[in-house]
């Protein structure tokens, strides 16, 4: 076996293109993919199936200019089926003259309300469909009319939890954070109606009276931690633009108010009470940062105790789990009032991610998770992504609903929202880094039609106050065929419902136990396949696969070796784990293939080079993801989306070094911060390190500077993460390679 | 028919008795129908008193002080302590003295004397900055209308602006929630908020104030950032107890900003009032907490809660009404029949409140401003026991609360002279015992020979504490005689009687002082004649004695009938000290000494002490405060005001308290403490309607008009709390201030006796001469 040869994915995500070929109105791959886009028409196609069937949906995913989703703002009501409830979309087809449309996915004959009613053309195509924007594209927003509103839509709401306790202080987390918010103040969306408020604590929660009149914010401090109160009926949540000024204040004063704290305690559990309480009127985003294990109060955690002595046992998965059942419940209440919680996690020691978490997990959040902050390193990442959540936009107090046709429904659902009804997900707050992965199920033992529909419909808060209905719809063909279903396999769809569920297994079972099933269904899906055409050709001991998932064997390692996923006890910190099993269960396709399988680029070379034409770095090959892709003499990038570790070369040439990093190109790189210098190859690098944090701003890539042989730095930034190379016990990839084939052509 | 007070009647001792001679045994004292009680001002400034800058000499038994009635053997360099007889050594640096090397408290006329004391040591107390510092916690109510809001926070910051530099000042703000104001925290305004609605102990106000001390889990520091400017003492890190001074107490020099700011930011209580109820508001819990804090910071050493009420307490702990407003607040009548469901419970709130205060030193001011009531009844017990001061207006933009509340703080002549952490001790001789005080003060509960088995006010003890009394303060003593059968030999028996009122204090400048007032008085054989008796009865002192007497047993004796005991007691003062013959009423005559007693009674018979259902039970309960804390010739003038009438003719006259007094011609001037009327008859506000006084020739008119609004002001100017002053008109609206104190002697009953120009009070009240009738007839029965 040459390993060279093996396939990897170096061009990144792959999208099957037959999906907009075959269905041209179908909405963009960006909002919705299918595992396959081959959907079986029987049971036993499914079961021979092995691989997920399912779709990951991104609603809101960020368009490049010129494909934005149009707005549609019926006069009346919005024209739906009377019988499913399906929006109206470009497969529904007008008939009797126009008076009347059918259903894609029941069927149903509809009347065309008068308001609607266009003539039809000789071809049956309605005279006005260039001016109907739902009659010929995939996706579509709706303006929604009041009977799609429980209440007045909310003002965009932002709330902020902050730990002040010493650690937070010392750690500089809170000059990040007050300094960032408040360079965001201009950006938050909603202007004018946008509402903001605090809660700081350590051993009491200290709220702040903002009302717009003050000329300084009041600070309140409530220490009754067993029968917390909020001291104030209104100005706790203030409408920005008119209390600014006031906001202003309190976010100049906060670092230096507490920089005398020495308070090591944390009331996080009374403190997020507290904010329920402010908030619950409202609803809105809650931004939790959090530095210290929660010490006191309700909800208090204690240090569990990564103990090496239950991994393996059947009590290992309860560490990856919240221990106290106040944090869920908080979750479940949020929900029902509309808040989402983002976790922004700081401790150098352990602070239970795994239930801080769970606010998160159930609300539509996310859990963003810096280890060992300090403001001097960490600082720049913590600010930008920080920002990133503030001005992105956002959809308020929103549900989604994915409608297919008949035959076919979503059985189960994956990432972060709680469900309100079998197939309702409540979604606090969303935005455009948020995608959720769900399986299919038929429900009938035959599906006869020859095309199945899907709709994915949110309802939402735009920032500007309107009510919309975001509509995504697609069309896939029925199959009867499994060939046809392998070929027509999404690689990147399907490692996102594997990651999703086997995240989820380490929630009940040993991470031993998550990788072997994991492996188990690749192998019992190659050697369906392998049998399909077993028949057919001598195959001997070749290995075969559908071109369409020549990728998925590597991608089933990086899975195995994510830090969710990896190895054991020592292997990754518990709460590392936990964080980053949190954030692949929300991640997009693209965002989760490139952080199991990062780019890999030599760049000394590129510096070298005195052209300076901008796009020239596309040129750079990315490499496999390998030591021995590293060459000693050469300077390298590793890139997984959210960091970016630079390495080099123990031969590396010194000018370059020198150019880079000026006087302290010898120094411990652990000390040095990359920046620029006065010199054309610096710059050089600088633009591409920008280029590359462009391509995705949903997190920002930090740089670490790595040393050849400087361990254990090197190891844990770069080593342990080379996929394809055998680390501590686990395969490489050739190994993985001929094991799987092994276990194929067993029994075959 | 007062007579203008002799305003020294109570001479360099502050002392006056009902009795001046002491009938010898518990049966004849019994038979003088009015106690043995002396009302003593304990630190009432007088120019003769001599300050001591020396430590007192005690006796070795009975520790009472060495006093000018000590027989004192010059050769010998022994005393004789008239208390006890005891023999007692000079001590080696007295060896200088001789008849006529007198040290001051020997020389006769110096009966009152005044030692100072070295200052407190108060181990508790480390903190260099208080130990002379007055020490001010505001306590102000925010659940007012914005008009109310304004005027008190005007008052507030001029009270700020007049406090000494050094004064520390803390701010507590409350309505729905308390607000405990940090006002050492320099970054904003920053506020510690407790619940209303639940009873918080001084160790939870401690804990959640971060000044729990060090050793409990939160013993890192005080929660929710440390002061940057605070130079908290720290030891071993931590933070002691006393960082609360530099957190929540400040010298008014270095708060003043930041107060006034924070009072010009102040919002009434934000919390919604439903229509039809009352705001919710937490007095209780506030109060707590402004101790609690105070506990913590100044254990020992004085310091003034000052509490600015609007209304009443509706939330947690000491609440007196519910809040919804279709219940009213209890009435006497609701107290009489035992409805009011909140009193007996907020009452005894207030009397543990009234501990801890008392344990700790301090003391609670109330000043109250509402047009109903804010339960001044149920706290009276915390402001009396800790000798704070009460005002009650209507307004807190009325000059009674504005005036009174300035006066507090000023200093020099106008000052009332706050001092603080009094004790009052009572020597006396054998035999007699001590029944109690009534006024402002709390028994300490110490047990002596001299402790009365029978108890009125605070009793039980031979020492008293008083966390707060100024100049004015007055307290009412009632003594016993000790029932033992008596030697009958003549030559043992001494024939004076002492009793030595020992009060140590801390003046407003923070200088620890001991007055000793030693008194003596004559024991008589009444059983054998009354005349020296009756020659050494002081009427008005008698006469307020009785209202203090009566005010206290409504308030403690249940089913008490006021009226009926005190004509009884009429009726026997009148039939053992009056001459007459056996069932002729028309014989009957008073000794000149007993003269004015009986119209003192009718007078506090109609008074607002005894005729509590004309008033809310706060006005009763402040009236009392104020009865039982004045000197007595204020009392007396709360009791029978005073009146005095001002014409062409002669000068200002004193004018019998009756409708009688009222002319057309004159102008009458009513002192009745609480209110000072300006009372003009009809022709001469007819000739000031038309501006007479303002022509040149009518200048006798003008100084006319003049002199009565001259000499309230004089009233006024000398009072606190500031009385309320009424100008008013004969037949106008406000009259009813005057009429309603006046005899009825021409009621609508008898109006075709009235003379021209007179007036009717509609009243079933039976006139003075009725009253005197009955007594004449009831007095002479067999
Ligand atoms: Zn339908
Ligand atoms: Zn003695």
């Amino acid at each position: 076996l040459d390993p060279k040869a093996l396939p990897r994915p170096l061009d990144g995500d792959v999208e099957p293109k037959s999906f907009a070929e075959m269905y041209p109105l179908n909405c963009s791959s960006r909002y919705l993919r299918l595992t396959t886009t081959a959907i079986p028409n029987s049971q036993s196609l499914v079961s021979r199936w092995h691989l997920p069937l399912g779709a990951v949906v991104c609603p809101l995913a960020e368009p490049p200019d010129g494909e934005e989703v149009p707005i549609v703002n019926f006069a009346s009501s919005i024209i739906r089926c009377r019988r499913c409830r399906t929006y109206v979309n470009p497969y529904v087809t007008f008939t009797d003259a126009g008076r009347k449309w059918r259903c894609n996915i029941c069927s149903l004959l509809n009347d065309v309300p008068g308001e609607y009613f266009a003539p039809l053309d000789a071809t049956g195509r309605r005279m006005d469909l260039d001016q109907r924007p739902e009659l010929t594209k995939g996706s579509v927003e709706f303006v929604a009319p009041t009977e799609y509103m429980v209440r007045p839509p909310m003002p965009p709401l932002y709330f902020f939890l902050i730990d002040v306790s010493v650690s937070a202080i010392r750690s500089g987390m809170i000059e990040v954070v007050a300094q960032t918010i408040r360079s965001c103040l201009d950006e938050l969306p909603g202007f004018p109606r946008t509402q903001i408020g605090f809660i700081t604590y350590d051993s009491a929660i200290h709220f702040y009276n903002m009302k717009s009149s003050l000329t300084q914010p009041q600070m309140m401090v409530v220490s009754d931690l067993d029968d917390l109160f909020v001291p104030l009926p209104d100005d706790l949540l203030v409408n920005l633009s008119e209390s600014k000024n006031v906001v202003e204040t309190f976010l100049d004063s906060l670092p230096s108010m507490f920089q005398d704290n020495v308070n090591v305690e944390s009331a996080f559990g009374p403190a997020l009470k507290a904010a329920f309480m402010v908030m619950s009127q409202l609803g809105g985003k809650l931004l939790i940062f959090q530095n210290t294990l929660p010490s006191l109060g309700v909800g208090r955690l204690k240090l569990r105790g990564d103990d090496l002595r239950v991994y393996g046992t059947d009590k290992e998965h309860a560490l990856r789990i919240a221990e106290d059942p106040f944090y869920k419940q908080m979750a479940a209440d949020f929900t029902k009032f509309q808040i989402a919680v983002d976790v922004f996690a700081f401790s150098d020691k352990y602070t239970d991610i795994a239930s801080l978490g769970t606010l998160a997990k159930y609300t539509g959040g996310q859990v963003c998770y810096y280890p060992n902050f300090q403001s001097a390193i960490h600082g720049e990442k913590l600010k930008h992504e920080l920002a990133r959540d503030l001005t992105r936009e956002t959809a308020w107090e929103s549900v989604m609903r994915v409608r297919c046709g008949k035959g076919i429904r979503f059985s189960s659902y994956h990432g972060n929202f709680m469900l309100r009804s079998t197939d309702l997900l409540a979604l606090p707050a969303v935005d455009c880094d948020k995608a959720f992965a769900m399986q299919l199920s038929l429900e009938e033992t035959l599906l006869t039609n020859q095309t199945v529909f899907f709709q994915v419909a949110l309802l939402y808060t735009a920032s500007c106050g309107e009510r919309r209905i975001r509509v995504h719809t697609a069309a896939a063909p029925v199959v009867a065929d499994l060939g046809e279903m392998y070929r027509q396999a999404d690689t990147g769809a399907i490692v996102s419902l594997f990651s999703r569920l086997a995240i989820e297994k380490t929630l009940s079972s040993k991470l031993e136990d998550a990788r072997n099933a994991l492996q188990l269904r690749m192998v019992k899906a190659l050697k369906e396949y392998r049998n399909l055409y077993a028949v057919q050709h001598r195959l001997g001991a070749r290995m075969i696969y559908p071109e369409s998932l020549k990728f998925l064997v590597l991608y089933g390692l990086a899975l195995c070796k994510s830090i969710p996923l990896r190895g054991g006890y020592a292997d990754s910190q518990l709460d590392e784990r936990c964080a980053a099993g949190y954030t692949m269960m929300s991640l997009p396709v693209k965002k989760l293939l490139n952080l199991l399988y990062p780019s890999l680029i030599r760049v000394d070379e590129y510096l070298l080079k005195p052209s300076s034409q901008v796009d020239e770095f596309k040129e750079i090959k990315r490499l496999p993801l390998a030591a021995e892709s590293l060459d000693s003499r050469g300077l390298y990038i590793y890139d997984d989306g959210f960091r970016l570790v630079i390495w080099f070369g123990r031969m590396l040439s010194p000018d370059i070094a020198i150019n880079l990093l000026g006087s302290e190109f010898a120094a411990e790189l652990s000390r040095v911060i990359l920046g620029e210098h006065d010199n054309e190859m610096s710059r050089k690098l600088m633009r591409l390190i920008n280029k590359l944090r462009e391509n995705d701003r949903s997190s920002f890539q930090l740089c670490h500077l790595v040393r050849q042989g400087e361990q254990p730095r090197e190891g844990f930034f770069l080593l342990a993460n080379l996929v394809e190379d055998q680390i501590g016990g686990t395969s490489g990839y050739v190994d993985w390679v001929l094991q799987i084939h092994r276990q194929v052509q067993q029994n075959a | 028919m007062s007579e203008m007070a002799n305003p020294d009647l109570e001479g360099i001792d502050g002392v006056r008795m009902t009795w001046n001679v002491w009938p010898r045994t518990k049966v004849e004292a019994s038979k003088c129908v009015i106690p043995l009680a002396a009302s003593i001002s304990p630190i009432r400034p007088h120019p003769d008193i001599p300050t001591l800058p020396y430590a007192p000499l005690r006796c070795k038994t009975c520790s009472a002080i060495l006093n000018c009635f000590s027989r004192v053997d010059f050769t010998a360099k022994i005393w004789i302590c008239p208390f006890c007889y005891q023999r007692n050594h000079f001590p080696h640096h007295y060896s200088m003295i001789s008849e006529t090397n007198l040290p001051g408290e020997l020389y006769p006329q110096f009966t009152t004397v005044q030692y100072t004391l070295p200052q407190n040591p108060d181990p508790n107390n480390n903190n260099p900055s208080s130990g002379s510092s007055p020490v001010f916690v505001f306590v102000l109510d925010t659940c007012m209308i914005e008009e109310e809001m304004g005027f008190v926070k005007s008052a507030l910051k001029q009270a700020i602006g007049l406090l000494p530099d050094n004064a520390l000042v803390g701010f507590v703000s409350f309505g729905t929630q308390a607000q405990v104001h940090e006002l050492g925290f320099s970054d904003m305004s920053k506020v510690y908020v407790f619940r209303g609605t639940k009873e918080i102990s001084k160790e939870q106000v401690l804990e959640q104030l971060g000044l729990g001390g060090g050793g409990g889990r939160r013993n890192t520091g005080p929660g929710g950032g440390f002061p940057k400017a605070a130079a908290a003492p720290l030891q071993n890190g931590f933070p002691t107890p006393n960082s609360g001074v530099t957190r929540f107490l400040l010298p008014a020099s270095e708060c003043e900003y930041t107060l006034n700011s924070l009072l010009d930011e102040l919002q009434t209580d934000q919390w919604h009032v439903q229509p039809g109820y009352r705001a919710s508001r937490c007095t209780g819990v506030a109060l707590s907490v402004a101790a609690g804090l105070l506990g913590a910071c100044f254990p020992g050493t004085g310091a003034r809660i000052i509490a600015l009420v609007g209304g009443p307490c509706t939330e947690g702990p000491g609440t007196i009404v519910s809040k919804d407003l279709s219940e009213p607040v209890r009435s006497h009548k609701d107290l009489d029949k035992d409805a009011a469901p909140y009193y007996k419970k907020a009452v005894k709130f207030y009397d543990s409140l009234a501990k801890q205060l008392v344990s700790q030193g301090h003391v609670l001011d109330l000043f109250a401003s509402a047009l109903d009531q804010v339960g001044v009844a149920e706290m009276k017990v915390a402001v009396e026991r800790s000798g704070g001061l009460v005002v009650l207006s209507e307004s807190f933009g009325h000059s009674v609360f504005k005036d009174s509340f300035k006066r507090l703080f000023e200093d020099g002549e106008q000052s009332l002279g706050l001092s603080f952490n009094g004790t009052l001790e009572i020597n006396c001789s054998k035999d007699i015992k001590i029944q109690g005080i009534i006024g402002p003060c709390t028994s300490l509960e110490k047990k002596g020979p001299n402790v009365a088995d029978t108890v009125y006010g605070e009793g039980n003890s031979v020492a008293w504490k008083m966390c707060g009394l100024e100049k004015s303060t007055c307290l009412t003593v009632f003594f016993d005689l000790s029932p033992s059968e008596r030697s009958n030999t003549p030559g043992t028996m001494n024939q004076q009687l002492y009793l030595q009122f020992l009060t140590s204090y801390e003046n407003p400048e923070g200088k620890m002082f001991l007055r000793v007032t030693t008194i003596t008085r004559r024991w008589i054989d009444s059983s054998v004649s009354s005349e020296e008796l009756v020659q050494g009865f002081d009427q008005e002192t008698a006469a307020v004695v009785m209202a203090r007497l009566t005010s206290f047993k409504m308030e403690t004796e249940e089913g008490f009938d006021a009226t009926r005991w005190l004509d009884r007691s009429l009726i026997r003062l009148c039939s053992k000290f009056g001459d007459y013959r056996k069932d002729d009423p028309s014989s009957f005559t008073l000794n000149p000494c007993f003269s004015l007693f009986p119209q003192f009674m009718f007078n506090l018979r109609r008074s607002q002490f005894i005729q509590v259902f004309n008033n809310s039970p706060d006005e009763t309960a402040y009236f009392r405060m104020l009865l039982n804390r004045e000197n007595i010739t204020n009392a007396a003038v709360m009791i029978q005001p005073s009146l005095i009438s001002y014409s062409f003719d002669t000068m200002p006259q004193p004018a019998l308290l009756d409708v009688a007094s009222i002319s057309a011609d004159r102008i009458l001037l009513l002192d009745s403490y609480f209110s000072v009327v300006i009372f003009h008859g009809l022709t001469i506000a007819q000739w000031r309607n038309m501006g007479y006084q303002n022509q040149p020739e009518h200048v006798a008119f003008a100084q006319l008009l003049q002199a009565p609004r001259s000499d309230a002001q004089m009233i006024i100017r000398d009072r606190f709390p500031v009385p309320r002053l009424v100008v008013c008109d004969q037949h106008g609206s406000q009259a009813r201030f005057l009429l309603a104190k006046l005899n009825p002697s021409a009621t609508y009953n008898s109006a075709h006796d009235m003379a021209a120009g007179t007036d009717v009070i509609f009243t079933d009240d039976v006139s003075l001469q009725v009253f005197f009738e009955h007594l004449q007839r009831l007095a002479v029965q067999s």
